[in-house]
């Protein structure tokens, strides 16, 4: 390990007023008051679509003057619904190189001032230009993949329902969470279709927001054990099997091996939850259980807070909101903060020592997997 | 002319993969050189899905569906009728997109 998560600044998600790089810098200042103000000496910014939604691009200098990081360097990263994490990977990547020895990474998107329908278009620009032209969103290839999923595993389209509720659950622990309230299966089943079988509460919501997080090299709780990407087809159609997704096992197969670990090792994970049936494949994907089988840990409590295996202790993209740039970099910040013991009511107990972040960029065409973990492992 | 009973779509001379075209190289293996070949236009829908909140500029609800052609290969389609799963359908392509064809 040569890098570790010295602080983290998450501010809160939902409807904001602020301007993107407003509420950048508020997460970015909330992480150099975590480390007293020391020295940065680089800025990793990710976003998706600073530009098409939050009518800003050229977003490292004024985020660096903003926060007085003039004599520092930098650079944008960009993964689309994983920009986040890429930005981290990026920021590791410096740091393992000895380029620079804290970096300031931060990820933040502003989506609230547009229509749904314009959000959808905007966010369908990262699938393929064949899936475009016959106005394929997010959610309706989402759908596709659902439906996949419940057939070949011979599942109910209820199957997913107790995504929705747990992650709920869990926001409502989460004072940065956009939705605060939980909600029931009775409400999950009688929320409104979206693109059966996704109904609006297996959805995540259009959000504001950004999490900031300072990585240094050396060594603490929160040291980078593992960080892997993969790829899969930007086609849907290409793919042979859309129940699970090919580039977060090659992410997981690359993360596991660099940190020397199996999932076993594990002891908790935030997943990439835009639409609930991604959790449930995530959870199979990165080895926890085996394929079909994900549906009944979330059902049957295992992925609670105090189940074996806490998954989205802080709500995960449904509960706190998918602002799409920041989900990625604060899935990652959550785990660290689990780690250093500083997330408050959400706090696992006993505080775990190796947990894992998986973030999914597009269709599930770039994914990332981060491990994060103290020096003696598990 | 193009026989409106097929589909063309691409293979590659080098790795054999067959795939829907697309501009560039086999996604599969990076080779250039990959030839169009003709497809039967019948398949089985795998997926299909009723979109309730679609894109700027597309109806609601928006319909497509996920179409298992001959050699794997796969399209999706806009559909006027949301089929059910397992149906057998006839695709059109139709410019740049595909259409499951209107049953006659």
């Amino acid at each position: 390990m040569s890098a570790h998560v010295a602080s983290t600044g998450i501010g809160r998600f939902g409807r904001r007023p602020e301007a993107l790089v407003d509420l950048v810098a508020e997460a970015g200042a909330i992480a150099l008051e975590g480390i007293g103000r020391k020295t940065v000496d680089y800025l990793v910014v990710g976003t998706m679509a600073a530009g098409d939604l939050g009518g800003v691009d050229n977003l490292v200098p004024r985020v660096a003057e903003r926060l007085g990081l003039e004599g520092a360097q930098g650079v944008r990263a960009e993964a689309a619904s994983a920009s986040g994490a890429a930005a981290f990977h990026v920021a590791h990547a410096i740091v393992a190189s000895r380029a620079a020895d804290r970096v300031l990474v931060v990820a933040g998107e502003k989506m609230t001032d547009h229509p749904t329908a314009e959000i959808a278009r905007t966010l369908a620009r990262s699938l393929a230009p064949s899936e475009q032209a016959v106005g394929a969103t997010m959610p309706a290839l989402a759908a596709l993949v659902a439906q996949r999923y419940l057939d070949q595993h011979g599942l109910e389209p209820t199957a997913f329902d107790a995504v929705s509720v747990a992650a709920r659950s869990a926001a409502a622990r989460n004072d940065r969470a956009q939705f605060q309230d939980p909600v029931s299966l009775a409400d999950v089943a009688a929320s409104r279709p979206v693109a059966l079988p996704l109904r609006l509460l297996h959805c995540s919501s259009v959000s504001d927001g950004a999490a900031a997080l300072v990585l240094e090299h050396g060594e603490g709780p929160a040291g980078v054990l593992g960080v892997g990407q993969g790829f899969d087809s930007v086609m849907l159609v290409d793919r042979p099997d859309l129940a699970s997704f090919r580039a977060t096992r090659s992410a997981a197969r690359r993360a596991y091996e660099m940190a020397g670990l199996t999932r076993k090792d594990l002891r908790f994970a935030e997943l990439h939850d835009a639409f609930a049936p991604f959790a449930v494949i995530d959870l199979e994907d990165i080895g926890v259980c085996g394929a079909g089988e994900g549906a009944r840990w979330f059902s049957s409590g295992d992925t609670g807070p105090s189940g074996r295996f806490p998954v989205n202790v802080s709500g995960g993209l449904l509960g706190r909101g998918h602002p799409v740039g920041a989900s990625g970099l604060v899935q990652i910040a959550e785990v660290a903060r689990q780690l250093r013991g500083e997330a408050g009511a959400m706090q696992l107990d006993p505080t775990p020592r190796v947990g894992l972040a998986q973030s999914i960029g597009g269709l599930a065409t770039h994914n990332f997997v981060t491990i994060l973990g103290g020096e003696t492992g598990p | 002319m193009t026989d409106p009973r097929t589909l063309l779509v691409a293979r590659c001379q080098s790795c054999h993969s067959r795939f829907l075209p697309r501009p560039g190289a086999c996604p599969r293996c990076g080779a250039a050189n990959v030839s169009p070949i003709a497809i039967p236009p019948e398949g089985v829908v795998l997926a299909a899905v009723e979109l309730l909140a679609p894109s700027t500029g597309w109806p609601s609800p928006h319909r497509l569906a996920l179409v298992q052609l001959a050699d794997s290969i796969r399209v999706l389609a806009l559909a006027d009728r949301t089929p059910p799963l397992g149906a057998h359908v006839v695709v059109e392509r139709d410019g740049e997109t595909y259409r499951i064809a209107p049953v006659a």
